[in-house]
């Protein structure tokens, strides 16, 4: 028998009770790499090829305060400025269902395909959108969501604004970062909401990133000492503010996760000491037939990491393979998006297996060396 | 005949090496099930706690928060004369009409910036929600810019303690006062005049009504009034109910209550199987004693069970007792949580709700995963054969 194969049927021997320890590192890991999944989710917003190169203008005062339209011809004018488009949230309900499970914005549609250059939609349907003041264009995701087809008619009731919105379905897009939204004429709204003059947030494509910070300023400088000051930000920065408003939420899915992974410590250690006091009389026989210290060590080690290995590839594996294959959006009513497990995520797991597997082997492997020979051969069980 | 309590209970404290990991295991899982659960509750009290009985709320038709709300001065005129309204003793109608406006403010330890709800309330806001009172300071001046904040973000956001002035659109607010919403959504609030606000935020229209109806029955006539009367399109509702409604916030918190609790009691359950096995496989011998003295298979598995329950038990009294620990010291302290109002996208502040409800959850909780991980070593205890059993080392 090799060492290897030695190490192996001491791990399996009892094979319950090998499947009991790989199963709950694999659940616990299987947790960490969800939390630190969702705390991912929470802080780091997903990069979209173009938004380097994108501006969000807001009201200084929050987003939910609007900005007069008057300010479209200034923003028009500053140089280095490729495309503006209004860009109102419009918050509608879909369907009879009870909250808004995707988001509506009202754009300047020649304006806007201008400045969202990596999404994908077929060249007519957008011409077909840009021309009808009452369609829209909607993401794949919704389309399938809700089994719509081009044609189909899109009815939403307003939670913001005081009137309902009926819209025709004629293109459709996919390939951006958010393939959920539907974007619809600017024209639109303002005739049903009787022309107020005010818009949502600007949107502004710059020529090149570093014409960026210039053009912030600016904007900014533009409206200063005007009834609406606004603040303008690169579409990473705006992403981010929301970012901030979850408050102490990350602190406190990061505390569970340190909670998470020293349950986990506790109960692998049990484990593996229950392994080896069961076989003390054992691994004394080994010692008295001349192996050492750092050998019997070894074989401990390799046990204990052997187990912790495969809890890590059950548990990690089983969560990519999880959350790669569920709907979350559909899961969470679109609470939460994209739920992507990175390779970042599970090597961060990986690497506390790697750590459990070592710290598990100490405890027993000390009791081990400490006992001498005829002690540990006068041991029962 | 039942084996007598006491032998599970000197087994495990005897045993205490082998089963301390499995209790502390258990207790940790427990405490983090029962904090979620009295933040999710803490969230929801906040809101539940908000409604006065005696009042009733008025918002545009088809708005699902006040915040986007819209309620014209035509409408404010025709209802604040409605014989249903009640009248305090110096005469004076008591309606508020807010206004409701969001504020993008620096929080206090300068990570970031996130949104604050500014009520712009009428003169007699404030008699309308007794529960708010004023801690330091003074109430603001009407017609002046000025503002009281709830203690509470006092502490979250800089700019916000008395004397402190917040950027509220082209202007300026002074902070003149600290209120205290005694636990409810008026915690999260900062507070100014209405018309004032109006006019700093260049609004037209006020966001809803407060008011309170004469007598219930009152209150049932203007719910029906209002509704049935076509120029209004405004939609009225006991205030209570409306702040009943506001819990989505708790949702997300709920959803990792429920995954967390899952996820992690599965783990617990074969933690907890483990022990009892290997409990089950170091006392073979005793076992088979014990079948020779007559107790039968029944008497054995459920003496095996009782201490897989016991031991998880002490985990779940120990998982309750932190969790209880740890929400009295954040009460002490005045330590608040804050996350994002997911109807009003602002800041909403909130603290643990501890129960007794709760600690039982925790404890039925523990109970259930010492039960689940001692039922099949148990069965397997009480199938041994007692001869060979007997023999074993």
């Amino acid at each position: 028998m090799t060492l290897l194969g030695f190490i192996a049927k001491n791990g399996l021997r009892n094979r319950r009770r090998a499947m009991l320890s790989v199963g709950s590192v694999a659940v616990s890991l299987f947790l960490l790499v969800t939390l630190l999944t969702l705390i991912r989710e929470f802080t780091v917003p997903p990069e979209d090829v173009g938004a380097s190169l994108r501006l969000v203008v807001r009201n200084k005062v929050s987003l939910a305060q609007p900005l007069p339209s008057r300010q479209l011809p200034v923003l028009d004018k500053i140089p280095g400025v490729i495309a503006v488009t209004p860009f109102t949230f419009f918050g509608g309900k879909f369907r009879d269902e009870s909250f808004t499970s995707f988001a509506q914005f009202a754009v300047d549609p020649p304006r806007f395909t201008n400045l969202f250059v990596e999404s994908r939609s077929p060249p007519k349907e957008i011409d077909a959108w840009i021309h009808d003041r009452t369609s829209c264009l909607v993401g794949m995701a919704t389309m399938k969501r809700y089994g719509l087809n081009v044609g189909d008619r899109m009815k939403l009731t307003g939670t913001f604004y005081p009137c309902d919105l009926d819209l025709k379905i004629v293109a459709t897009y996919e390939g951006s970062m958010d393939d959920r939204n539907v974007f619809f004429h600017h024209k639109y709204l303002d005739e049903l909401t009787g022309n107020p003059g005010t818009i949502g947030t600007w949107w502004l494509r710059v020529a090149s990133a570093g014409d960026a910070p210039r053009v912030i300023a600016q904007v900014n400088r533009a409206f200063e000492n005007t009834s609406a000051e606004v603040r303008a930000e690169t579409e990473r920065a705006f992403q981010m503010s929301f970012v901030s408003m979850w408050g102490n939420i990350k602190v406190l899915v990061g505390s569970i996760c340190t909670v998470v992974v020293f349950t986990l410590m506790l109960v692998t250690i049990s484990t593996m000491s229950m392994a080896i006091r069961e076989r003390f009389r054992e691994l004394a026989i080994l010692k008295a037939l001349g192996f050492r210290r750092r050998e019997i060590f070894s074989f401990i080690l390799a046990e204990s990491f052997g187990l912790a290995a495969a809890g890590g590839l059950v548990g990690i594996g089983g969560a990519w393979c999880f959350w790669h294959f569920i709907n979350i959006q559909e899961l969470t009513n679109g609470f939460l998006v994209y739920f992507e497990v990175t390779p970042r995520t599970m090597a961060r797991a990986a690497v506390v297996a790697t750590v459990l597997g070592v710290v598990s082997a100490i405890g027993p492997s000390l009791a081990v060396a400490r006992t001498s020979v005829v002690q540990g051969l006068k041991t029962l069980d | 005949m039942v084996l007598p309590l006491r032998y599970n209970f000197r087994n495990v404290v005897v045993r205490w090496r082998s089963t301390l990991a499995t209790v502390l295991g258990i207790a940790l899982v427990v405490a983090v099930y029962v904090l979620l659960q009295s933040l999710a509750q803490g969230i929801e009290k906040s809101s539940a706690t908000t409604g006065d009985p005696r009042n009733l709320l008025i918002v545009r038709k088809g708005s699902q928060a006040e915040s986007s709300s819209l309620v014209s001065r035509e409408q404010l005129r025709a209802i604040q004369y409605l014989d249903e309204v009640s009248r305090n003793r110096a005469g004076e109608v008591l309606i508020s009409a807010d206004v409701i406006t969001l504020v993008n403010a620096p929080r206090a330890e300068g990570n970031g910036e996130a949104n604050v709800l500014l009520r712009g309330i009428s003169p007699r806001g404030v008699e309308l929600r007794p529960q708010v009172s004023l801690t330091s300071g003074r109430w603001f001046v009407p017609g002046k810019r000025e503002a009281v904040v709830s203690e509470r973000l006092a502490r979250r956001f800089s700019g916000f303690q008395v004397g402190g002035t917040i950027k509220a659109g082209p202007g300026r607010l002074l902070v003149v006062g600290l209120m205290s919403g005694s636990g409810s959504a008026y915690d999260s609030e900062v507070w100014m005049d209405a018309d004032e606000s109006r006019t700093l935020f260049e609004r037209e229209m006020y966001s809803s009504i407060l008011l309170r109806p004469t007598t219930p029955a009152a209150m049932t006539n203007l719910v029906n009034r209002i509704e049935s009367d076509k120029r209004f399109s405004l939609r009225a509702e006991p205030e209570v109910d409306y702040y009943k409604k506001q819990t989505m916030t708790s949702v997300p918190v709920k959803i990792l209550a429920n995954l967390l609790g899952t996820a992690m009691s599965i783990g617990a359950i074969f933690a907890a199987m483990n022990t009892m096995y290997a409990t089950v496989g170091a006392r073979t011998r005793e076992i088979g004693t014990l079948r020779v003295l007559g107790y039968s298979r029944r008497a054995v598995t459920i003496c095996f069970l009782v201490e897989g329950a016991f031991l998880a038990l002490i985990g779940g009294v120990i998982g309750t007792a932190v969790s209880w620990g740890l929400n009295e010291y954040v009460i002490l302290r005045g330590i608040t949580f804050g996350t994002v109002d997911l109807q009003s996208f602002s800041e909403t502040v909130f603290q643990f709700a501890f129960s007794p409800m709760l600690a039982f959850k925790g404890l039925v909780f523990s109970l259930i995963v010492g039960l689940a991980g001692s039922l099949l070593p148990a069965l397997r205890a009480s199938r041994l054969p007692v001869i060979s059993a007997l023999k074993s080392l």
